[in-house]
C-alpha cells in the first residue's frame, strides 16, 4: 500500500549514496543551448507548416526516437496539432534508409554522441539531401557545423536529451502561435548561384556517375549533373563539394 | 517553482495586433529563449526537490529491488508513450549498467507482435496484465510508470502483479492519482507537479536512482 503523500518534506533516513546525491544532469549545458533550442524549433514549425516530416534517430538509444515521435504525433496537451514524425530504428545502415525515406523538406532530429562517425556520415548528407538537420549531441563537443542545429546535452541518458526534445516539442507549438513567421526567410541554394555559401560551395552526395566525367548528385533534394574531372574517381554515396557545377573535392569520411 | 497547468504558455497576446502579418522573428526567438531557460531551471529544481522528498521512499523502494533480484527475480517494465520509453530505457540500464552488475530486466512494451496481438484480441487495458500471467513468478519484480497514475493498463499490470506476489513498484506523477491510493502497489513514488512534460523528465530521474540504490545495495556490506 502507497503511503499518504506529504507535501511536507519527509526526513531522510538511510537513504542510499546515490538515490539522495546530486544530479547527474544539472542543466547546466541546455542552459547554454537555450538560444539554439529556440532557433531549431521556429526551423522545424517553418518546415512543418511546409509539410515537412520529421524523421528521429537515436542509434545507441533507440527509445529517444520513439520518444520524440510519439510526442510529436500524439501530443500531450490536447488541442495542439499532431505532426507528422516517425523514428526510423535502423542500427545497421542509417544512411541508407534515411536516404531512402526522406523527401526534400524533411526533418532529420538526431540523439546520439557527436563523434559517432556513423552519425556524422547521415548528417554530413543532410544539405544535399534537403533535410533541416537537429542534433542532440551527448559525448564530446561536436563540429559546430555538423547540423544546422546542434544543441548539447550532455550524456545521452543522463536526462538531457529527454529534456531537450520537450522543450523542442513546446517551442514549436508556441511559433505555432505566430502564422505570420512560419513562411521563412529561409535561403535557398538555386543554379549557380548560391544564397548561403556563395562562393564556399555545397556538399553534395553523388547518385550516379556517368562516363565522360560527369555524375548525377543531389544538392538540396534535387538531382544536378556535375563535372567530376578534377576529382579522383567518384561512386555513388561518395560527399563532393561542388562549386557552380564544378566537383572541388572529394570528401574523405571517416569509418 | 511554477509550472503552467497547460505546460505551454501562449505568448500570442504579445502581439495582438500583429500576429498575421508578423515578419521579424526576432522578438518570439527571445521569448523562446527565455521560455527555455525557465523550463530548464522548473525541469532542474523538480528533479531535485523530487530526488530530496522521495529519498527514503526510493530507498526502500531499491533495497526492496535488491533483495529480489539477489533470489534471482527478474524486472518487467511497463507503460505507455513517453512512459513506455522510459520503461524501454530503464530496462536498457538494467541490462546493460554504465557501472556495476547487469540484472535481468525486461520491457513489456518492445514486442510489438505481443502487444498488437492482446490490444486486438483481448483488449489493451490487458496488454501488460496478460503478459504478467505468461511470464511472471513471485520473486520478480512489477515496474510501472504513468505520469497521470491513471493508466487503466498499468493498473491491471499491478493488480495480476500483486495477485502473483511480485514486488511492486510504481512511479506516477501529478498527486499520485489511482496508483497512489492503490492496495497493489507496494512502493509508490510520486512526482507531484502539474506539467506533464516535467513530470516525465523527474520520472526520469527516478527511474536512474532506482538503479543506483539497486546497485549500490548489490554492491555494499549487507544492510
Amino acid at each position: 500500500m502507497c503511503p499518504a503523500l506529504p507535501d511536507q518534506v519527509i526526513e531522510v533516513r538511510d537513504a542510499g549514496p546515490v538515490a539522495s546525491g546530486p544530479l547527474d544532469f544539472d542543466g547546466t549545458a541546455l542552459l547554454d543551448g537555450a538560444g539554439e533550442l529556440a532557433t531549431a524549433a521556429l526551423a522545424l514549425a517553418r518546415r512543418f507548416a511546409a509539410g515537412g516530416t520529421m524523421w528521429c534517430l537515436a542509434p545507441g538509444a533507440p527509445h529517444h526516437g520513439r520518444h520524440i515521435a510519439v510526442e510529436f504525433v500524439h501530443p500531450v496537451i490536447m488541442g495542439k496539432r499532431s505532426l507528422p514524425a516517425m523514428a526510423v530504428e535502423e542500427s545497421n545502415d542509417p544512411v541508407a534508409s534515411v536516404r531512402l525515406l526522406v523527401r526534400p523538406g524533411d526533418i532529420l532530429v538526431v540523439v546520439g554522441d557527436a563523434d559517432d562517425a556513423e552519425l556524422g556520415r547521415l548528417l554530413r548528407r543532410g544539405d544535399s539531401w534537403g533535410l533541416l538537420t537537429i542534433l542532440l549531441a551527448g559525448g564530446s563537443p561536436p563540429q559546430a557545423d555538423l547540423a544546422d542545429h546542434v544543441v548539447r546535452v550532455g550524456a545521452i541518458d543522463d536526462g538531457g536529451a529527454l529534456l531537450a526534445y520537450h522543450l523542442l516539442w513546446e517551442l514549436t507549438h508556441v511559433v505555432f502561435e505566430h502564422p505570420g513567421l512560419l513562411v521563412g526567410p529561409e535561403p535557398v541554394c538555386r543554379d549557380d548561384v548560391c544564397i548561403t555559401c556563395s562562393d564556399e560551395g555545397r556538399v553534395v552526395e553523388v547518385v550516379s556517375t556517368l562516363e565522360d566525367a560527369t555524375a548525377v548528385v543531389l544538392a538540396d533534394g534535387r538531382r544536378e549533373s556535375v563535372d567530376t574531372s578534377v576529382v579522383d574517381e567518384v561512386k555513388a554515396g561518395d560527399l563532393l563539394l561542388v562549386h557552380a557545377g564544378l566537383a572541388l573535392a572529394l570528401i574523405d569520411e571517416p569509418g | 517553482m511554477t509550472v503552467s497547468s497547460s505546460g505551454v504558455e501562449p505568448t500570442g497576446f504579445l502581439y495582438p495586433f500583429i500576429e498575421a502579418e508578423e515578419r521579424d522573428s526576432g522578438p518570439l526567438l527571445v521569448d523562446l529563449a527565455t521560455s527555455a531557460r525557465e523550463k530548464i531551471a522548473a525541469s532542474v529544481q523538480l528533479k531535485t526537490d523530487t530526488l530530496e522528498l522521495r529519498a527514503a521512499e526510493i530507498e526502500s523502494a531499491a533495497g526492496a529491488m535488491a533483495d529480489r533480484f539477489a533470489r534471482g527475480g527478474r524486472l518487467y517494465a511497463f507503460g505507455n508513450g513517453g512512459s513506455a520509453t522510459d520503461a524501454d530505457s530503464v530496462v536498457a540500464r538494467f541490462r546493460r549498467p554504465p557501472s556495476g552488475v547487469a540484472l535481468a530486466a525486461a520491457s513489456l512494451v518492445e514486442d510489438r507482435a505481443i502487444l498488437t496481438a492482446l490490444g486486438n484480441d483481448v483488449g489493451f487495458e490487458l496488454i501488460f496484465a496478460r503478459q504478467l500471467i505468461a511470464h511472471a513468478r513471485p520473486d520478480d519484480i512489477a515496474l510501472g510508470i504513468s505520469t497521470s497514475g491513471g493508466s487503466a493498463n498499468v493498473l491491471a499490470g499491478f493488480a495480476e502483479a500483486a495477485r502473483r506476489g511480485l514486488l511492486t513498484v510504481g512511479v506516477s506523477g501529478y498527486a499520485g492519482g489511482a496508483m497512489a491510493a492503490s492496495g497493489d502497489v507496494a512502493h509508490c513514488i510520486v512526482v507531484r507537479s502539474d506539467s506533464v512534460h516535467r513530470i516525465q523528465e523527474a520520472q526520469d530521474a527516478v527511474l536512474r536512482a532506482l538503479w543506483a540504490g539497486v546497485q549500490a545495495h548489490l554492491a555494499g556490506p549487507p544492510r
